[in-house]
């Protein structure tokens, strides 16, 4: 009896072999580039924060971190106000015609490559694009409003890219939130907003820290559209990475920015999370 | 609880719903007095509900009228209209205490906090849950919520309460006891109160009318004793449940009365309500309780069976309950009568398989509008 659980046991951790293999091949990938982030130039080799100095020390750098977590903000903001109305029509909406269409267009956006999007939006937001003729034809302007090569053209772009994400995330904490409850405020006298914001947002913050917590992680990790449509003048942590790899050559310091990055971005994750629990127990334990 | 206003009187006059080719309300119509318990009852897909949301406010009726007190209340969007409805899956506000979901409908209506929490603190004595006034809804039993949700919607002196399946969610004890401390409320309170319900029992407890309703109609409406004691038609009669349906030929007509003979038994008169119409047919479908049928070992002769429905046949099963036996028996047309017997303990108790006659007095048979037509 003993023996056969214990092979059983021996079995069932080489089981966990294939997955090691797996998380080790994607995990190296890091260890490698956290190695060289700390390897000293030139002969001598050893151990050296000087990478790390250098890149902490380097104002465009600096900038660009900055300039990354506050585009990503924007993003969840942006997204929170249009994808939670969204999400709500999309569940609470009587008329399926309605539900069909906010649907299909997200799912649409969501599955069409990405590089095709940005290439569409260099269309779209040109200045000869499409609404920048319409600006001219109607008589709003003269000269082209630039939408492009800037933070406008990335922003737009990018919270087109994220909205699904969003939305898709915050569809299932909307719809657990029973319709009755807010039939039984209206019945008790709240109009229809007054029960929205009484019962239904309080109830779905959690849902909503666990939307943005998404949307902030994909936003932050953005690279294609700030080089598509920011033309090298807009550029988030994930380009400026890159360029100092195939650009610059200077592997060190761009593992260096990476790693400090890398640590930004989990540490976010993890205030997401504890804002998450703390919604979460919230009021209902309070009493125990 | 304050003074209560006078229950208003509800008038629902030819209410008429339909969701795309599907008619759910056709044409209904009630009336109750102020302060008066009516309970809708009926199978799931009878139109019950949509008619208490009707009222509620939540559905918008095709055609008809409600009205409380001789005013429509249908023009007044459902925030104004003063019911207040204690739903089937409560629908307490998770994120507040008990005494803010209680003092919700107060807050709506501009009622100072002091004051609130004053009559909350009240409604929640009424319904015994003083005790619990900081908890949680995820905090409480099934039965504590349903008390908070009665408190709630209590609380703001509805013009009318409207239950939908109050206790559908709660075990049989739980269930019964609530039934009876909401029957308790309603009339001391004196609040005119519709409810919505799938179980007999359950109307036959808090209700002052009930109206049994099937396909969208009103099957019949009437007292809880007048539905149990005569139900008018085969459905009303099956759905009150504990009914014999028992086809009777119509032998004799004279004016508005008639004889009629079951199977082989002697001629007798049944109750048959005005528009029961025995004397236009040939056959009726008649309705005994089981605790009506007596069984004898011999035929029935004599004075004390005279104007009794007889009927001989064969007991093919029985069943011990205690009290009582039931017995089932087939007849020779192949139907089988349910007979329940009380018993005391001298008494024998009839073997299946044995000839027996049975007999009901000819009031207890009550003559079906509809069921076997020939």
């Amino acid at each position: 009896m003993h023996d056969t659980l214990a092979i059983s046991r021996r079995n069932a951790l080489w089981g966990l072999v294939p997955a090691l293999i797996v998380l080790l091949l994607f995990f190296s990938a890091f260890g490698i580039f956290f190695l060289s982030s700390l390897q000293a130039s030139g002969e001598a080799g050893g151990l050296t924060m000087a990478h790390y100095a250098r890149y902490l020390g380097s104002p465009s750098e600096r900038d660009v971190l900055w300039r990354t977590l506050w585009i990503s903000t924007e993003l969840t903001l942006g997204s929170l106000i249009i994808g939670y109305p969204m999400a709500y029509v999309i569940v609470r909406s009587a008329s399926s015609g309605w539900r069909r269409f906010l649907m299909l267009s997200l799912v649409v956006t969501f599955l069409s490559g990405t590089v095709t999007r940005a290439y569409a939006w260099l269309i779209i937001l040109g200045n000869s694009g499409l609404i920048n003729t319409f600006l001219r034809k109607t008589g709003f302007t003269d000269a082209p409003v630039h939408l492009i090569y800037n933070e406008t053209g990335v922003f737009i772009s990018l919270l087109h890219f994220v909205l699904p994400f969003f939305v898709l995330t915050m569809m299932a904490p909307l719809k657990n939130i029973s319709r009755s409850l807010e039939d039984a405020a209206v019945n008790l006298g709240a109009s229809r907003w007054r029960s929205f914001f009484l019962v239904t947002l309080p109830l779905s913050v959690p849902g909503i820290v666990a939307a943005s917590s998404l949307t902030f992680a994909v936003a932050l990790s953005s690279f294609l559209f700030p080089l598509v449509l920011g033309g090298g003048r807009v550029r988030m942590a994930a380009n400026a990475i890159y360029e100092l790899i195939f650009t610059r050559f200077d592997l060190p310091l761009a593992s260096a920015g990476a790693t400090v990055f890398l640590v930004l971005s989990l540490f976010f994750v993890w205030v997401f999370g504890m804002l998450q629990r703390a919604v979460q127990l919230g009021p209902s334990v309070r009493q125990q | 609880m304050g003074a209560m206003k006078k229950g208003v009187s509800l008038t629902i006059d030819a209410v008429c719903k339909s969701y795309g080719d599907v008619q759910v309300l056709k044409r209904i119509a009630l009336d109750i007095e102020g302060g008066k318990a009516l309970t809708l009852l009926g199978p799931s897909g009878c139109g019950k509900s949509t008619l208490l949301r009707i009222i509620a406010g939540f559905v918008r009726a095709d055609a008809g009228d409600v009205r409380l007190d001789g005013q429509s209340i249908l023009p007044v969007p459902p925030n104004r209209r003063e019911t207040a409805m204690v739903f089937q899956s409560y629908t307490l506000f998770p994120h507040m205490s008990v005494i803010d979901n209680v003092t919700f409908g107060l807050k709506m209506r501009q009622v100072g906090r002091s004051q609130a929490l004053q009559r909350a603190a009240e409604a929640l004595e009424m319904v015994k849950l003083s005790h619990l006034a900081d908890r949680y809804p995820s905090q409480l039993s099934g039965g504590q919520m349903q008390r908070v949700a009665l408190a709630r919607a209590l609380v703001t002196e509805p013009r009318i309460l409207l239950l939908d399946e109050p206790f559908g969610a709660l075990d049989k004890n739980l269930r019964e006891e609530m039934q009876v401390e909401l029957r308790k409320l309603q009339t001391s309170l004196g609040v005119t109160s519709v409810c919505v319900t799938h179980d007999q029992q359950e109307a036959m407890v808090i209700s002052d009318y009930i109206a049994v309703m099937n396909d969208g109609q009103v099957a019949q409406f009437g007292t809880p004793l007048d539905i149990y004691d005569t139900p008018q038609s085969e459905f009303v009669a099956r759905f009150m449940g504990g009914s014999n349906i028992v086809r009777a030929d119509v032998i004799k007509t004279q004016e508005s009365r008639c004889a009629l003979q079951v199977g082989d038994g002697r001629a007798f008169q049944a109750y048959a309500g005005a528009s029961a119409m025995v004397s236009e047919r040939k056959a009726v479908a008649l309705a005994i309780k089981p605790r009506a049928l007596q069984i004898m070992d011999m035929p029935p002769e004599g004075a004390h069976v005279n104007g009794c429905m007889t009927v001989s046949g064969v007991v093919s099963n029985q069943v011990l309950l205690g009290d009582s036996i039931a017995y089932e028996i087939s007849l020779p047309d192949g139907n089988s009568l349910l007979a329940e017997v009380a018993r005391d303990r001298g008494t024998g108790i009839h073997p299946v398989g044995k000839s027996v006659w049975l007999y009901a007095p000819g009031e207890a048979c009550v003559v079906l509008e509809d069921g076997i037509n020939a």
